[in-house]
């Protein structure tokens, strides 16, 4: 692999520009753009690219990584009551970080804090303490919002609107020039199935329409990072499917979406991360599969049934398994069992097809992980 | 948004209640108002002789329109608070305001837009009756009045300053009920503090007391003595002995207080959590 030159990236830039409407590759797990053909997709952000290499007919961009979100001990409390000034939690030092183009879930019980979390990233309520950056930008700052785009909870628009002039009125809000905001409300409009209803005033809209249009304005301009609060929420079921299509449409793009929701099984649908979030607190993170892991159960896929004299090893074992037909369900005490269950099997002549880790759904460890979290 | 705003308080059924208002009394004036054919000196109201408009000491068409523009201002200075004092209230509730909050925008900027574009709602509906006023006159009566004209400049900066007191008032108690009901506080209090000197002095002998008055009465956008001024600018009416002069120093001194509001509900606005 060799260090790329100037004359590459400058030749890459000439590219770029004849390819200007043309999308991203991100390749997350080594947070770097590729292309390997002229005819392949492009995007560059100039200012993330770290070192070019190209291996062959390959560039391979490395990015200097940022996160699309990064908060530190971010903390707001509340004061209520107007003699006995009571204090309330509302956010107890939350320090997350999300990954550009991944969508991300927040998730929690009524009151956890996730709304006002959002709201402190784009300075609807100030924080009490802790710090964070949006994009790189550090919270209150114009070019945060410039880049960001946000469906509230309870969104409530002007009735006397119709949907295209709703679009076009929070598109001036972004700055965006009257020449082409008509074309992209409309396009807009489109893409949320709200097409034919763009000349229809809002004040005669369903709660799932009104939510369309609501994600229809937070994408007018075009924003890096998405934040939906609830974006389901009064939505049917093929419209619920339609918003999801779109967000991972919109994850393809590069766009970061931080989902807030309380619909446990989209979010377990789309979302790369979550993060739950209690009492103000942030109790877990990770991807859905490292939280729905029952770390020490597997389902292991036997090629014949358990033989008397395995199964009789087993029980010596001291492992609790559980046996139907070719399937053996083992619940171990630590991970090294897992193998001394192997060498068990593998003596007594049991083929093994496959073994899987046993997995909870995401409202099951969301319940037990709250509940567990309330009783301490 | 100031745009919207404007658009937002104009359909709003107040004004346009005002509006409705407004122009019934341009199609009477339009209609009934003129001049004996037989007398030319003389004006009428739908054939009624009124009075001559050239008698020494009262001039007919100068007190119609020193009384129109009296009970007018008056009335759709206090009422036309009833239409855009929920616009300060509206913007904050829950939903709307985090959609504006979260665009590009400063919230000195949001509130100042939100802020003019609702007095500009009154404002659009004084011109309105206003110019329609003194064009009828005008046209009918040959009489231009441009003093009547002119007022409507100084009735909508009257306004402006009125304003700034139910800006804060919303904001602070995010209530539309309220602000209404603190404006009309407000409007009483700014006429009792300009007739201190005959009423306020009388409660208390003391000369801190007395201070603090005045102060109040500097701080405080001058409501009345603005409305009285914009008014002799029109022309005073003929039974009122030594008449005052126009005075531009209520203006000059709202101008100050007004500004020290809409900053101080800037700010105000500037630390809020919503």
């Amino acid at each position: 692999m060799a260090q790329c030159d100037q004359t590459i990236f400058y030749f890459f830039r000439k590219l770029k520009h004849k390819y200007d409407s043309c999308g991203l590759i991100l390749l997350k797990k080594n947070k770097s753009l590729f292309f390997d053909s002229y005819e392949n997709n492009i995007l560059l952000f100039y200012s993330e690219i770290k070192q070019i290499v190209f291996e062959d007919r390959t560039f391979l961009f490395t990015l200097s990584y940022m996160e699309a979100l990064q908060t530190h001990e971010l903390t707001k409390h509340y004061r209520s009551g107007l003699f006995n000034r009571k204090n309330i939690v509302a956010l107890e030092k939350v320090s997350l970080s999300v990954e550009q183009g991944e969508i991300f879930g927040l998730l929690g019980p009524n009151g956890a804090g996730k709304t006002t979390f959002v709201k402190l990233l784009l300075s609807i309520a100030l924080p009490t303490s802790g710090t964070a950056t949006v994009l790189g930008h550090p919270l209150g700052k114009r070019a945060l919002k410039e880049h960001c785009g946000y469906l509230p909870e309870n969104h409530r628009y002007p009735g006397f609107l119709s949907a295209v002039d709703t679009m076009i009125f929070f598109g001036r809000l972004n700055g965006i020039r009257d020449s082409i905001l008509r074309e992209k409300s409309n396009a807009l409009l489109e893409l949320v199935g709200l097409k034919e209803w763009a000349r229809i005033k809002t004040k005669k809209f369903s709660k799932g329409m009104l939510q369309r249009l609501g994600l229809a304005q937070a994408l007018i301009n075009d924003p890096k990072l998405v934040f939906l609060d609830e974006p389901t929420d009064g939505v049917d079921p093929i419209g619920r499917k339609e918003i999801r299509d779109l967000l991972l449409k919109l994850k393809g793009d590069g766009t970061t979406i931080f989902l807030n929701s309380h619909l446990l099984s989209e979010i377990e649908m789309i979302c790369d991360r979550v993060a739950i979030l209690n009492n103000g607190s942030v109790v877990r993170t990770g991807t859905i599969s490292e939280l729905t892991a029952q770390k020490l159960a597997y389902n292991i896929q036997l090629s014949v049934p358990l033989s008397d004299n395995v199964r009789e090893r087993l029980q010596q074992s001291l492992v609790h398994f559980e046996s139907r037909d070719t399937l053996l369900i083992v619940s171990l005490r630590e991970k090294a069992e897992l193998n001394a269950i192997i060498d068990i099997l593998r003596r007594g002549g049991i083929g093994i097809e496959s073994m899987t880790q046993q997995k909870t759904s995401l409202e099951d460890y969301f319940v037990k992980l709250v509940k567990g979290e309330n009783a301490q | 948004m100031f745009r919207f705003t404007v658009e937002e308080a104009l359909r709003r059924g107040t004004l346009l209640f005002y509006f409705g208002v407004g122009t019934i009394i341009l199609l009477v004036f339009a209609f009934g108002i003129g001049r004996l054919p037989s007398d030319p000196d003389m004006v009428t109201l739908f054939g009624s002789p009124l009075a001559h408009s050239t008698s020494p000491n009262f001039n007919v068409v100068d007190f119609i329109l020193v009384m129109l523009h009296k009970q007018s201002v008056s009335s759709i200075l206090l009422f036309g608070i009833f239409g855009i004092a929920g616009l300060i209230p509206g913007m904050l509730e829950k939903g709307t305001i985090d959609l504006f909050l979260s665009k590009p925008l400063a919230r000195a900027e949001l509130l100042m837009a939100r802020a003019l574009g609702a007095v500009s709602g009154i404002g659009l509906n004084l011109a309105y009756f206003f110019f329609g006023i003194w064009f009828i006159f005008g046209l009918k009566l040959g009489v231009w009045h441009w003093g009547f004209l002119s007022s409507v400049l100084y009735v909508i900066y009257t306004f402006v300053c009125f304003f700034s007191v139910v800006t804060l008032v919303g904001l602070i108690t995010r209530s539309a009920g309220f602000s209404i009901m603190l404006a009309f506080v407000f409007s009483i209090i700014s006429w009792g503090l300009e007739l201190r000197e005959k009423g306020l002095y009388m409660l208390w002998d003391n000369g801190i007391y007395h201070r603090l008055l005045d102060a109040l009465y500097y701080l405080t956008p001058q409501l009345n003595s603005m409305l009285e001024n914009s008014t002799r600018v029109v022309g005073n009416l003929p039974y009122i002995p030594n008449p005052a002069e126009f005075s531009i120093m209520p203006f000059v001194y709202s101008f100050v207080s007004t500004c020290f509001l809409y900053f101080l509900s800037a700010w105000y606005f500037s630390r809020q959590d919503y």
